[in-house]
């Protein structure tokens, strides 16, 4: 009972928070923002956390979602749910070819081939035509089914429902033969193998699930600021900061990533908001003109991945399951 | 009787160095057949051949008639030939009850059948106590218990036990044997390599041996610990003075 009691009363209320901070834009962005973290941790989680298979490229499947969709709408008038499957089918595409060339072989190949895949994809949409280059592509007019698109509040509930979708899938992975197959598989492959598993098999079902996950996110994100480029969708900081949520919160779990959203992105913002700088060199704990305040007014608002990293190191020296796992522990 | 498994002329190189060379042995069908020999003698990697870990440099194996060279592992386990390992590989985070369920799930995809399968399992090598504990934590003994419960629970006609004994101490060998002898009356064909020679003459049908890669003999417990060449060979004279 306390099984879904707990999930059902976060639900409810994630579904009023809009209303709880008074449709606020600034508020509702930044809950958006956790949104998408958690839902493209979550995918993330399940080749990486389950399987064991770390990507390092998950910005590809993210980015192919938002420049698919981007480009199909601008100037065609089709339905948005239609180039939002076009996205899926694009990130599955470079999943599958991605998969099943490099889960055949052994070691760590997949960690290095995710990030040269991510950079390929990068890189050809910058140097491409239709992709817009580095310029990128702006959405200039968007209808759906006559929703005020111009409101961010549509957007959080597109969002909340990516991010049950993926926690639902990863619960079912989890209570099925799948997830203790890609477990197994994380844990050792050779072992797994000699019990039946066909190993690249599971990986690449994993890895698909994922990117096709990624990319609805991807999607969504794109009709939502509505002007992509490849340092938004397709950096590699993106992919970083996706592992970094995961595992902060807790890989493996159905959870963890979405503690590790809600933990991470209002420290991104108030890193990037530069709040933090200016209340301590307010309050006369720095001074703006001594180098540390010089740090904190123009260097942090930059340093937001760099303060996940040392997060990170924390978290791997201290709790290695993450912040869930601390939670776990006590219980 | 026939053979469940025919091993003809394998050979498998590591650079210059000859692993297995042109052996050629037959395993009878609900026999416990001993893989013996000393170490570096190949058997392990035989057995990595047999269940599609690498490849072959020449030879055919051929299981219930079929040739099986190229079949990956997981192909091999489900058609029945199921291996365990001299370096344990239990799935550490995964408790010992997961561990026997993936087992299991060659034989069903619920989750709920493969746990209730694979508590019979435990219970048949006396682990159930353990069923929630993670794997890693199991002393060694137990540790090659759980290899057995897993093997078991993917309800195999073939499995091939490498050093199942080693580094046990004798009340824990006395256990695995039985474990290994419950199989047998299952049905299920056993080879199975080990190192102490008690064990494997008290156990075994038929004997291989293997030296340096090649076969040296084949026969039964009695002519194999009388063969002269094995004496010289694996035993150094020394078994008949340890009795
Ligand atoms: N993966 C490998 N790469 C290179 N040489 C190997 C490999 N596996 C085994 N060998 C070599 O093959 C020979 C047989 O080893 P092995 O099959 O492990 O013997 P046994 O199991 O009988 O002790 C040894 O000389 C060993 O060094
Ligand atoms: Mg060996």
């Amino acid at each position: 009972m306390k099984k879904i009691l707990i999930p059902i009363s976060l639900l409810l209320l994630a579904l009023f928070l809009p209303e709880l901070v008074g449709r606020n834009p600034y508020f509702t962005g930044i809950m958006i923002n956790v949104l998408m973290m958690a839902s493209l941790a979550s995918a993330w989680n399940i080749p990486g956390g389950y399987a064991g298979q770390f990507s390092f490229g998950h910005a590809a499947y993210f980015g192919a979602g938002a420049y698919t969709t981007l480009i199909l709408l601008s100037g065609n008038p089709i339905d948005p749910l239609l180039a939002l499957l076009a996205g899926v089918v694009t990130a599955s595409l470079i999943a599958l070819i991605t998969g099943s060339i490099v889960f055949r072989l052994r070691g760590h190949y997949f960690a290095l081939a995710s990030i040269a895949v991510a950079e390929i994809v990068r890189l050809s949409v910058l140097n491409l035509q239709f992709t817009g280059g580095a310029q990128g592509i702006l959405l200039s007019d968007l209808t759906f089914h006559g929703i005020d698109l111009n409101s961010k509040i549509p957007f959080y509930y597109g969002m909340l429902m990516i991010l049950v979708l993926s926690m639902g899938t990863t619960a079912y992975i989890q209570s099925s033969r799948m997830g203790y197959y890609l477990q197994a598989i994380r844990e050792d492959q050779d072992a797994a193998a000699s019990l039946g598993i066909n190993v690249a098999l599971y990986k690449n079902r994993a890895l698909l699930v994922s990117a096709a996950l990624s990319s609805v996110t991807g999607s969504l994100y794109g009709l939502y600021i509505r002007f992509i480029d490849p340092g938004a969708v397709l950096d590699l900081r993106l992919s970083i900061e996706i592992i970094l949520t995961a595992i902060i919160g807790g890989v493996g779990t159905i959870w963890g990533p979405v503690l590790g959203a809600i933990l991470l992105v209002p420290l991104a913002e108030l890193l990037r908001s530069n709040v933090i700088g200016d209340t301590l060199i307010s309050m006369g704990i720095v001074s703006d003109v001594s180098p540390v305040g010089h740090f904190f007014k123009e260097g942090l608002a930059h340093a937001h991945v760099l303060v996940y990293g040392v997060i990170t190191v924390v978290c791997i020296l201290f709790m290695p399951q993450g912040v869930l796992g601390i939670t776990r522990r006590r219980k | 009787m026939e053979p469940l498994l025919t091993i003809d002329q394998v050979t498998r190189r590591f650079g210059g160095n000859v692993a297995v060379s042109g052996v050629s042995f037959s395993v009878m069908k609900g026999d416990i057949t001993g893989l013996i020999g000393p170490n570096g003698a190949g058997k392990t990697t035989l057995f990595n051949c047999m269940t599609g870990y690498i490849s072959l440099d020449a030879g055919t194996i051929i299981f219930e008639g079929r040739r099986i060279n190229g079949k990956r592992p997981d192909q091999m386990c489900r058609l029945g030939m199921v291996r365990t390992w001299q370096r344990v590989k239990p799935l550490g985070k995964l408790s010992v009850l997961e561990n026997v369920m993936i087992g299991a799930f060659v034989t069903t995809a619920s989750p709920k059948v493969a746990g209730k399968a694979s508590l019979e399992q435990l219970q048949a090598v006396g682990l159930d106590r353990y069923a929630d504990q993670p794997a890693g934590t199991l002393p060694i003994g137990l540790k090659k218990k759980l290899e057995l419960a897993r093997v078991m629970a993917t309800r195999p006609k073939m499995v091939l036990l490498d050093e199942i004994c080693g580094g046990l101490n004798h009340a824990e060998t006395e256990s695995v044997l039985d474990i290994v002898r419950m199989l047998r009356k299952r049905g299920v064909t056993i080879l199975f390599i080990e190192h102490d020679m008690k064990a494997v003459t008290s156990i075994c049908d038929r004997i291989v041996v293997l030296s340096s890669g090649e076969k040296l003999a084949e026969g039964t417990p009695e002519e194999i610990t009388s063969h002269p060449a094995v004496i010289e060979a694996y035993l150094g004279g020394g078994y008949h003075a340890q009795g």
